[in-house]
């Protein structure tokens, strides 16, 4: 009874959270609505909120109409490829900007930072040239290539090594572990929290990529799957809102499964993103 | 010995610069030069024109309305969502036991959505004739408006969709930022008789600035790279009035395949972002410095 007298003293507190809490769930509450109605049942004239009869057709009308299975897989497949090289790049990176001493330290620092702020909105056009020139478009690595280095996960991953005292390598190089091996066997399992909220920071979004993949790929063969809904709508032309919900329902399920799943998780990892150094 | 040891050091960089010159750094220069050039369809052979390009550019009253569409978008959904991002991230660090989680989930999901398909679900939400957006206004006694098709109201409901899907996000590094300040400043404070409003003027703003500083500079590059709501919802339609940069390069770019225009709009583009967030770090970022 705690709680109720709790919740009593601060009713007014909870009273705005939970109305802008409803606002802003009830957008998807009416995606999953729609998508479970059947055709006739969108045109009321007051919004239904609980599909009944529920119709769990849309869901498999719309993988007859476009290959959201192959979506799915592509989407996997250059998620976790990015995701991969991305971790190489940027764990070897952050090793030397940490313990290491060199002539152009500075220099490249500022370069892996300067990173951060040209987004790649600008650099499409060149990028487009240089993979139409050694005839990679319209594949799964052209939608990776441009985010193999990540200026902002060397950043943070340079901030946790700084972390770990110096006097650990000391102690690892005298017993003859130093360069990479000091890096697999001590640096890497010490870093290993922000090791993850990077990665699930990269996997949101890039599972979420839209314009780049757009401009490099034109077969449904390699699309993913926000390439594959936005086809899907023109395909459709806005008019049958229960299989377009239904796409988009299928679309956003898989992160927010994982949400839902390790909301925690999530939550330390995004709030990490925004600690400075 | 000594040479072997410096040249791996660089050894473990080249993987990250190699990647980034080519696909960050080259492009920048790519496009710089490239903006030089006369290249479209009635121009297949790349021609030096000098700067002929950003000429006609700055002539166009299409780039200028553009450059206003996006202005409007940057100046209205930077506050609107860092003040509620902010407000909400206050409310939520209260005491409150479990229901915490339940009301920062529900705020934040939005983050975990594409937005195509956020822009899906927000063209059917403001559909005029069967939209739950039309429906619920009319309880608060406004007019149906037709939103996406309307001139006047397009560029303010895609406004409207993108602050819902950015805040949580905002939101999320906000309270980060308050659950780093040490609860004896509050304690402190409150001994001295500050309360309130005070209390948040002087300890909780300033030792937000870092905080606010890197949600300030997010903020301003994902407006300015603004583009796949506007792709799925409007096309920057009607009547160009949600036409903006990104969608007006993509346009110059790849529909009509002027690669000089395109070059010349991504130059500019990268060069007003630089020179934006570095007033940014002029401006505040010392005060950021000095008052933490």
């Amino acid at each position: 009874m705690k709680f109720n007298r709790h919740l009593r003293n601060k009713s007014g507190l909870h009273l705005i959270l939970m109305v802008v809490s409803l606002i802003t769930v009830a957008p998807y509450f009416w995606i999953l609505s729609t998508s479970l109605k059947f055709r006739t049942e969108v045109f009321t004239q007051t919004p239904k909120w609980i599909p009944w009869p529920i119709n769990i057709q849309n869901y498999l009308e719309m993988f007859e109409m476009a290959p959201f299975h192959l979506y799915l897989l592509n989407t996997i497949i250059v998620v976790t490829g990015i995701l991969g090289v991305q971790l190489v790049t940027i764990t070897l990176a952050a090793y030397v900007f940490a313990r290491k001493n060199f002539w152009g330290k500075e220099f490249f620092f500022f370069l892996f930072l300067t990173q951060m702020m040209i987004p790649i909105h600008a650099t499409f056009l060149p990028n487009f040239l240089t993979l139409k020139h050694f005839d990679l478009l319209n594949t799964r690595v052209a939608m990776m290539l441009p985010f193999f280095a990540s200026g902002y996960g060397t950043f943070l991953l340079r901030q946790a090594f700084r972390q770990i005292p110096k006097a650990l390598e000391d102690a690892a190089v005298i017993d003859g572990c130093g360069g990479l091996r000091f890096l697999w066997h001590v640096l890497i399992p010490l870093a290993k929290p922000t090791l993850i909220a990077f990665s699930i920071i990269s996997i949101v979004s890039h599972w979420n990529d839209y314009l780049w993949p757009l401009i490099v790929t034109d077969t449904p063969e390699v699309r993913t799957l926000t390439i594959g809904l936005g086809m899907f709508v023109q395909q459709e032309s806005g008019a049958d809102w229960t299989l377009l919900m239904a796409a988009t329902a299928f679309v956003t399920a898989p992160m927010l499964i994982f949400f839902l799943v390790f909301q925690k998780k999530f939550v330390e990892s995004f709030m990490l993103s925004g600690v400075k150094g | 010995m000594k040479r072997i040891y410096r040249l791996t050091t660089y050894g473990y960089l080249l993987p990250g610069l190699f990647f980034m010159g080519i696909f960050t750094f080259i492009p920048v220069f790519m496009s710089a030069y490239l903006s030089l050039f006369k290249w479209n369809i009635n121009n297949p052979e790349p021609s030096f024109t000098w700067f002929s390009n950003y000429i006609e550019v700055f002539k166009a009253p299409l780039f200028w309305l553009v450059l206003r569409n996006n202005l409007v978008y940057a100046f209205t959904t930077i506050p609107l969502s860092m003040s509620l991002a902010l407000f909400l991230a206050i409310l939520i660090n209260q005491k409150m036991g479990w229901v915490r989680s339940l009301y920062r989930g529900s705020l934040f999901y939005p983050t975990m959505i594409p937005m195509v398909a956020a822009a899906m679900l927000w063209v059917w939400i403001f559909n005029p004739g069967l939209g739950i957006f039309n429906y619920y206004l009319g309880f608060l006694g406004f007019p149906k408006l037709e939103w996406l098709y309307d001139m006047r109201y397009a560029l303010i409901a895609i406004i409207i969709m993108s602050i819902w899907k950015n805040f949580g996000y905002y939101m999320l590094i906000f309270l980060a930022g308050l659950q780093g300040i040490p609860n004896h400043y509050y304690e402190a404070a409150a001994i001295e008789g500050a309360t309130g409003w005070k209390q948040f003027r002087y300890i909780t703003f300033p030792m937000l600035a870092p905080a606010t500083l890197f949600v300030f500079i997010v903020a301003i590059i994902s407006s300015f790279q603004v583009f796949d709501q506007v792709f799925v919802m409007t096309q920057g339609g009607p009547g160009d009035r949600t036409n903006v940069l990104v969608f007006y390069i993509y346009q110059h770019a790849f529909r009509f395949w002027d690669l000089g225009m395109g070059s010349t709009l991504t130059t500019l583009f990268i060069l007003g972002l630089l020179v934006a967030i570095w007033l940014v770090f002029r401006v505040i970022g010392r005060r950021v410095y000095y008052e933490v």
